[in-house]
């Protein structure tokens, strides 16, 4: 299947590796990659709570270009994205109105008019069900010899579910079942449908750690080898903020995190060219090598 | 039909806290509340919850279902009992247990008091006739004039658990029913009192009251409807208000978050000092790209033109959130009406 592919700004600059892993994997899943160029950043929750009106046209125009493209799903690897186009989305497919003003906008300024054809799915869900997990269950060849991943959803690909969908916000299902595929062993602990904090870690940084304690400790109290995450702002608390965490509670944690498609991408052999794991705050060479053991 | 269900108990006496298990015949048609009700008839006296209106209306019933905050009398128990389902009934979170289901609420009562929940029309005679307002000017408040006041999304609210004294979403809710409001003459005050420490820029975005609240109230967009307020006003000294702004410089200059530079904008050049160490491991790792050459969108002039257009057609500040809300609300919610 072929889909308009928008990475979003982390994935463009501070978490690059969350890219080339995704555009190595892509095609081995049978999803064709069509990447967006002219796009910008999507505002995460901040330009919705600045200046909600240019949020909204800033996702329209990111719809209307994946719309020009002639695909019918935008593919999002960040939950911060997805929310944040698929509510836009919802916005301007259900009130004609609106959707007129925000075209004539765009059309102002040179960018494509929006009709409403576009969906926006995040890869996790692609490949979570249907097709795509049949299509998982091959390319993940190499297997993971059952280390035991912590999965760690994040709000946003779960809350609002009216906005999202895809599973159940208080037992979802979607990590856990690729984990399995994948040859994993899924851990379970309270936290993995909590925020990890990283809207307010610059703003309030002592409540925000407050939260990403949860997830990093009882993921190690339930034995996890490591964590998993469909996110990269999640990514970016829970790898690089941990050394703060660490600072502060006086602990080691050490807890290495991967990107959903980093994590697939070792059960399906990818290059370290690929994987990018020198990008990483915390090392993810114990999890490499119990992956490699004989 | 036969209803199973645990309920943790705790006795404020002895301090114990049990999960107890009960099994009660109730009609077809009773909701989780019913069958408290018939628990506390015929087999324990001493259970505690509160109740009073019984129609989703007075906001007394809130409890956990299966660790979810949700409205006793809005649970229908037919579908949990045709999935086999033995669902644990427990007292909300992030307020103290006083006994079985009841919680202290006075800390959610100090919160909201502390909103001045009332008008502040601005005059101190009563005028001669009543004021006229059109529905469209009452819209903008509609959704946060539902609440009920139950504390459902307080329960679960992750920055509430971080910080006790996070105003919440409750609260906030509350505030933006006022500053909203077509008749208040005093917003600027009010913007100005919740821009505090434990106010608007202490939610974490975690959308777990939206999510909780039995009303639609959707608590997260008042919250983001204030700071879109605060920030149309110039109130914007508060870290979090400076974050989001320089997102939309960002937008609009460069197309892309220029991540390098969000930290001495966010928090000022002194503090930006004493991150360095940490800074410096984050560029190690290729976690902060270099400053120079700026990575600029395709196109970027099509997102400042759209800023400057944006600008000129007066939907600044919670207009531009209110304007989306009608198409939302046409949207089922996927766990509307089957009890789950
Ligand atoms: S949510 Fe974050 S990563 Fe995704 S586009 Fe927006 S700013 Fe970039
Ligand atoms: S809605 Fe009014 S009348 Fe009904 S129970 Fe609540 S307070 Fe009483
Ligand atoms: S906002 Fe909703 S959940 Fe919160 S107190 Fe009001 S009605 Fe209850
Ligand atoms: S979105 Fe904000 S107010 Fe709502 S529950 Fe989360 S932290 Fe609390
Ligand atoms: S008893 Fe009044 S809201 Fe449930």
């Amino acid at each position: 299947m072929r889909v308009a592919y928008y990475k979003g700004c982390l994935a463009s600059l501070s978490a690059k590796e969350l890219d080339t892993s995704t555009q190595a994997l892509a095609p081995k899943l049978g999803i064709e990659l069509d990447e967006l160029e002219a796009v910008t950043c999507c505002g995460a929750g901040d330009i919705h709570e600045a200046e909600p009106d240019y949020y909204l046209h800033l996702n329209a125009r990111i719809l209307a270009y994946a719309e020009a493209t002639g695909a019918n799903t935008l593919m999002t690897i960040c939950n911060v994205c997805t929310l944040n186009l698929r509510q836009a989305n919802f916005q301007l497919q259900n009130d004609d109105a609106l959707r007129e003003r925000v075209s004539d906008n765009l059309e102002t300024v040179g960018a494509p008019r929006y009709s409403g054809g576009v969906e926006v799915k995040h890869l996790l869900w692609l490949i979570a069900d249907g097709d795509g997990y049949e299509r998982l269950k091959e390319v993940a060849h190499k297997g993971l010899k059952g280390l035991r991943v912590a999965p760690f959803y994040g709000c946003q690909i779960l809350r609002p579910s009216k906005l999202l969908g895809f599973e159940d916000p208080d037992r979802p299902w979607s990590l856990e079942a690729i984990i399995e595929a994948c040859g994993g062993e899924p851990i379970d602990y309270p936290a993995k449908i909590k925020c990890c904090g990283f809207p307010i870690i610059q703003a309030r940084e002592e409540v925000a750690l407050g939260e990403l304690i949860q997830p990093i400790e009882q993921s190690i109290e339930a034995g996890a080898d490591v964590m998993v995450t469909p996110c990269p702002l999640c990514h970016l608390s829970l790898d690089a903020w941990q050394q703060k965490l660490e600072a502060s509670t006086g602990k080691r944690y050490q807890m290495p995190i991967l990107h959903l498609s980093q994590l697939i991408g070792v059960a399906a052999g990818l290059e370290e060219s690929e994987l990018q794991f020198k990008r990483h705050v915390v090392p993810v060479t114990p999890v490499l090598e119990k992956v490699e053991a004989p | 039909m036969d209803v199973a269900l645990k309920i943790w108990r705790f006795d404020p006496e002895t301090g114990e806290r049990a999960l107890k298990h009960y099994n009660v015949e109730a009609p077809e048609w009773a909701c989780l509340l019913d069958v408290l009700d018939i628990v506390k008839d015929q087999v324990d006296g001493t259970l505690g919850f509160r109740k009073s209106c019984r129609m989703m209306i007075c906001g007394s019933c809130g409890m956990r279902m299966d660790g979810r905050a949700i409205l006793a009398c809005k649970e229908r128990m037919k579908p949990i009992v045709e999935r086999g389902h033995v669902p644990v009934i427990s007292a909300m979170g992030n307020m103290p247990v006083l006994k079985d289901l009841v919680v202290d609420m006075t800390p959610f009562w100090t919160k909201i008091r502390r909103m001045k929940p009332w008008l502040d029309t601005g005059y101190e005679e009563i005028p001669e006739r009543e004021f006229r307002h059109t529905q469209e000017e009452m819209n903008p408040i509609h959704k946060e004039s539902l609440c009920i006041m139950c504390g459902c999304c307080v329960s679960e609210c992750n920055s509430m658990e971080s910080d006790p004294e996070f105003f919440g979403p409750a609260a906030l809710a509350k505030g933006f029913r006022f500053v909203g409001d077509p008749r208040e003459r005093a917003q600027v005050e009010r913007l100005e009192s919740y821009n505090d420490e434990h106010g608007i820029w202490d939610c974490t975005r975690c959308y777990f009251c939206n999510e909780r609240c039995p009303k639609g109230v959707d608590p997260r967009d008042a919250i983001a409807k204030l700071g879109a307020e605060s920030i149309k006003e110039g109130i914007d000294r508060d870290l979090g208000a400076k974050h989001a702004k320089w997102f939309v410089h960002s937008a609009k200059t460069t197309g892309w978050l220029r991540e390098t530079e969000l930290v001495p904008k966010t928090q000022g050049v002194v503090s930006a000092i004493k991150q360095t160490k940490f800074a410096i491991s984050l560029a190690k790792h290729g976690k902060v790209p270099p400053p120079v050459p700026p990575h600029v969108a395709d196109r970027v002039q099509e997102a400042r033109g759209l800023h400057e257009l944006v600008h000129s057609q007066g939907r600044a500040g919670a207009a531009g959130i209110v304007q989306g809300e009608k198409a939302l609300s046409r949207i089922e919610h996927p766990s509307d009406g089957d009890g789950a």
